[in-house]
C-alpha cells in the first residue's frame, strides 16, 4: 500500500511536470547558408547584365542561371572579315576643333571641318591598316622618371565619302564612310 | 593628180591640223601638291602648290572633275573661287595619311598630316568651266 502511494505520487508529480513544463521553442532547421551575390539591377531592359555567382556550389538556382554570368564573360564579339567577292563599309566619326583666333564663324567652321576630316582619315587608316605602338620607360633609382607611348599609322586613303557634318560649340564632327573590297588589297 | 573639186583634201587636212592644234593649246598640264597638318585636333598648316609642268606628263587619265571658270581666269583663280569643291575632289583622288601620337607622362600630343604628293593634272580651259583630270 505504501509503495502504491509513493508510485501514485510520483506519477502525479511527473504528470504535473509535463503539464506545466515551459514549451521549448522549436528551432527551425535552416538550410546551409547560400551566398548568392546579385549585381544591382539598373534597368529592366538590361537583364543580360545580371550576374549570379554561387561560390559554394550549393545554390538552389538552376544550373543554367548560375552559369549565365560565365557565359556572358566568355562571349566575345566576332570580328568582321572581308570576304572575297564582298564589299565592306567602314564608318568613322572624326572630330576637329576650331582655333581660338578665327576672324569669323565661317572660318572657324572651315578650319574645324578640315581638322575633323583629317581625324576621320586617321581613324579609317587605323581601322584598316592598324597602329604601330612603341613604348619607353625610363627608370632611375627604382623610380619611373619618364613613361612614353608612341602610336603611329601611315596609309593612303582614297574614295572616302563624307556622310554628315555637324558643328556645335566650336567642335566639328564629320561622319565618314569608305567602301572597301577584297580587290583593293590584291595587286 | 588633182581632183575636180580643187584642193579639197588639202583644206580638210589644214582644218584638222588647226582643230587639233587649238585643242592642244587650250589643254595644259599642271603639277599640284597639297599638304596640311593638324596638331591636337586644330588645323596647324595648309599648303597648296600649283605649277605649270615644264615637261610633258606621262600616265593614264583618271576620273576628271569640273570647276566653274571664266574665260580669262588662270588655274589659280579658278581653284581660289571654288576651293571647297576642289578640295573635295582632291580628297577623292587619295591622300597619304601620317599620324603620330605621343603620350609622355600621361600628356598626349598628336600630329596628323594629309598629303597629296605632286601630281600632274591635265586642265582643259573652256569659256564657262575648266575640266581637270589627274594623271596617274
Amino acid at each position: 500500500m505504501k509503495h502504491s502511494l509513493v508510485l501514485l505520487s510520483l506519477l502525479s508529480v511527473t504528470a504535473f511536470a509535463y503539464g506545466t513544463a515551459i514549451p521549448v521553442q522549436k528551432k527551425e532547421v535552416t538550410p546551409t547558408v547560400k551566398k548568392v551575390y546579385q549585381a544591382p539591377m539598373p534597368q529592366a531592359d538590361t537583364k543580360q547584365n545580371i550576374t549570379v555567382i554561387c561560390p559554394t556550389g550549393t545554390c538552389s538556382k538552376p544550373m543554367n542561371t548560375q552559369n549565365m554570368s560565365y557565359s556572358n564573360v566568355l562571349k566575345t564579339e566576332k570580328e568582321d572579315v572581308l570576304q572575297k567577292d564582298t564589299n565592306m563599309v567602314i564608318g568613322v566619326i572624326g572630330q576637329g576643333v576650331a582655333p581660338m583666333n578665327t576672324s569669323s564663324p565661317a572660318q572657324a567652321y572651315a578650319l574645324a571641318k578640315r581638322a575633323a576630316v583629317a581625324d576621320s582619315y586617321r581613324l579609317i587608316a587605323e581601322k584598316i591598316k592598324g597602329v604601330r605602338i612603341e613604348g619607353d620607360d625610363l627608370i632611375k633609382n627604382m623610380m619611373v622618371k619618364r613613361s612614353t607611348v608612341r602610336t603611329s599609322v601611315k596609309a593612303m586613303v582614297r574614295n572616302a565619302n563624307i556622310v554628315e557634318t555637324t558643328f556645335k560649340d566650336g567642335l566639328c564632327e564629320v561622319e565618314m564612310e569608305i567602301v572597301i573590297s577584297h580587290s583593293d588589297f590584291i595587286r | 593628180m588633182r581632183s575636180r573639186n580643187g584642193n579639197c583634201y588639202f583644206s580638210l587636212r589644214l582644218y584638222t591640223l588647226i582643230f587639233f592644234h587649238s585643242l592642244a593649246l587650250s589643254a595644259s598640264e599642271y603639277l599640284i601638291s597639297y599638304h596640311y597638318t593638324v596638331k591636337d585636333a586644330i588645323l596647324f598648316n595648309e599648303t597648296l602648290q600649283i605649277s605649270r609642268a615644264m615637261q610633258k606628263c606621262s600616265g593614264t587619265l583618271q576620273k576628271s572633275f569640273i570647276l566653274d571658270a571664266r574665260k580669262e581666269d588662270t588655274l589659280e583663280q579658278i581653284i581660289q573661287n571654288d576651293y571647297i569643291n576642289f578640295l573635295q575632289n582632291i580628297h577623292k583622288i587619295g591622300l597619304d595619311v601620317s599620324h603620330t601620337q605621343v603620350s609622355t607622362n600621361i600628356r598626349n600630343t598628336s600630329i596628323t598630316s594629309l598629303t597629296l604628293h605632286t601630281t600632274c593634272f591635265k586642265v582643259d580651259f573652256n569659256d564657262n568651266f575648266a575640266k581637270i583630270t589627274p594623271l596617274k
